[in-house]
């Protein structure tokens, strides 16, 4: 596991800053959030898992996976991926005892080698079932209460209550180019996007990355539409109303102010896809990334993920993955996971080499790596619009369950589109495409 | 450190234990689900659904179209309570008018 700083010399970082490690100084630069910054810092098990009690690391880096909870700040649960760093905050690793990096109950692993079913373990005999439950409460659970705050709790946050013509939710290739193309035509638009800055699955590609993010948003906004990050969209809410006599139906959002009731005239989600995971025997242990998380790093961050990665996957986006980990200085093994298959990860808190499975071959064979980069197809973030009401289809090809809509990103809801990987993965370029396409068809169901 | 292959980690479900479900018959996404608690922790299914689904898709023999997704339930990000607290409280400001 490298231990120095992994940061590379040539993009310009924010101002230093110093974060308080449980207990130790770590250095980080502003624009990182915590997760990256430990990182470049080469601490990489964040917590421990909740049942065996595994180390574990981040995986999407993109806020979606819950693998990076930490306790900051003196609070529990919190995405490591989506915490910007700042001076002097307080960040410890949790689920763990008596330390992240040893943990006496991992022994859950070993005595549960071939799993734990809760369902045979109820049916028991009474005694034995009695002490189970005890050490199942021992295992279970999410980090603990947050620190007491002196002077009580703080006043509850404002609820704000807004209408806009148009409600754009996420701000990736497809939603920024949508919301320009629509403020373009001279309509209301507001985008609320949860990460820390716009951009998306640009921000997350060799091939567009820093450059492409800042344009598309400084586009959107010279063209008038007010953009607000770090605003997650969180529920749909069919039946309430945000005023007494407004008709029913809102869509509730997580501002850094507090809570946004926002109703819309017209609806667009463009949000996303998630990364995903392979199949693979201890695919859950630290330096195994979804590949999407390693381009982050290296795109926007500008650090090197690894020396010797190892980069799964026969896509578009693992060629272009590992193009750019080869241009940093890397040394990349490549396994497109078809002919050559992946069968396990090796290594206990960080990943050491990998078994493949090679065409032909009756026996598996090693190679050194200090990463894998996981390229699976991501799976459209559907849940806003299901909760909305929009059709959703398993497609095998387009990552998972898409968003079912017309070639305008029309769905079978009056008043409600979708463009983007939430219809289907298809990647950055063809998702600003669908946008546009949205956008010009959104500004004309308006006359 | 014993050897997993894990399909939700929030929940740290593992592909033995997906299999084990659908072998003793249970076939649809939101059966594995209430089955294995897959699904159920802090990402709420972002990284195992589709696994659950494809490999119930398998298992039946049912084209992919057929096979439905679990419910999706508020709140899809993780948020604190409080922001909801104090909606509640308008709510009862306003009846209180
Ligand atoms: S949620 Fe932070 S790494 Fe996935």
């Amino acid at each position: 596991m490298p231990s120095s700083d992994l940061r590379l010399p040539h993009p310009p970082r924010g101002a230093p800053v110093t974060l308080r490690f449980e207990g130790r100084d770590l250095p980080a630069c502003e624009g990182e959030s915590v997760a990256v910054a430990l990182y470049a810092s080469g601490e990489r098990v964040l917590s421990r898992s909740v049942k065996y009690h595994r180390p574990r690391g981040f995986f999407c880096l993109d806020g979606h996976c819950g693998a990076c909870l930490m306790r900051v700040g003196g609070k529990p649960n919190i995405k490591a991926c989506l915490t910007p760093v700042k001076d002097g905050l307080a960040v410890e690793r949790q689920n763990a005892f008596p330390s992240g990096g040893f943990d006496v109950l991992a022994a859950a692993d070993f005595f549960f080698s071939s799993g734990m079913d809760h369902h045979t373990m109820m049916t028991s005999p009474r005694a034995l079932n009695a002490v189970m439950q005890k050490v199942v409460r021992q295992l279970g659970g999410l980090g603990r209460l947050p620190d007491e705050r002196p002077g009580g709790p703080p006043p509850l946050p404002a609820v704000s209550v807004r209408h806009v013509e148009v409600a754009v939710v996420g701000g990736g290739p497809a939603g920024l180019a949508a919301a320009a193309t629509l403020a373009r035509a001279g309509r209301e638009v507001l985008l609320v996007d949860e990460q820390d800055r716009p951009g998306g699955s640009y921000l997350a590609h060799p091939s567009f990355g820093v450059p492409a993010a800042d344009r598309a948003a400084d586009e959107a906004r010279a063209a008038g539409v007010e953009l607000i990050s770090r605003a997650a969209a969180i529920s749909w809410f069919p039946e309430d109303a945000p005023k007494p006599g407004a008709p029913p139906g809102l869509l509730a959002v997580y501002t850094q102010a507090g809570l946004l009731e926002l109703t819309a005239d017209r609806y667009l989600y463009a949000t996303g896809a998630y990364d995903q995971n392979a199949l693979f025997i201890d695919n859950d242990r630290p330096g195994v990334l979804a590949a999407r998380a390693v381009g982050r790093l290296l795109s926007r961050f500008g650090i090197l993920p690894g020396e010797r990665p190892l980069v799964l996957g026969a896509g578009p986006y693992a060629q272009a993955l590992a193009s750019a980990l080869e241009n940093a200085g890397a040394q990349v093994t490549r396994v497109d996971g078809i002919e050559t298959r992946l069968l396990a990860a090796k290594g206990h808190s960080w990943v050491r080499a990998a078994e493949l499975l090679a065409p032909g071959a009756k026996r598996a064979h090693r190679v050194r790596c200090d990463l894998i980069a996981v390229a699976a197809l991501p799976a459209p973030a559907s849940e806003l619009p299901r909760q909305h009401g929009v059709p959703v289809e398993l497609r095998p090809q387009g990552g998972g369950f898409a968003c079912v809509v017309d070639a305008d990103g029309a769905s079978a809801i009056p008043k409600v589109f979708a463009a983007g990987d939430v219809t289907g993965f298809k990647g950055p370029e063809a998702a600003r495409t669908q946008g546009e396409r949205a956008g010009l068809a959104l500004a004309r169901s308006f006359s | 450190m014993s050897s997993k292959a894990i399909v939700c980690r929030c929940e740290d479900v593992t592909l033995d234990d997906v299999e084990h479900t659908i072998a003793i018959g249970y076939r649809s996404v939101e059966e594995v689900k209430r089955y294995t608690g897959l699904g159920t922790g802090p990402c709420q299914g972002k990284e195992c659904m589709v696994h659950a689904a494809l490999l119930c898709a398998r298992a039946s023999g049912a084209p992919p179209e057929t096979i439905a997704p679990f419910t999706s339930r508020p709140p899809v990000a993780a948020a604190p309570l409080r922001i909801f607290a104090a909606a509640e409280k308008d709510d009862d400001d306003q009846a209180q008018r």
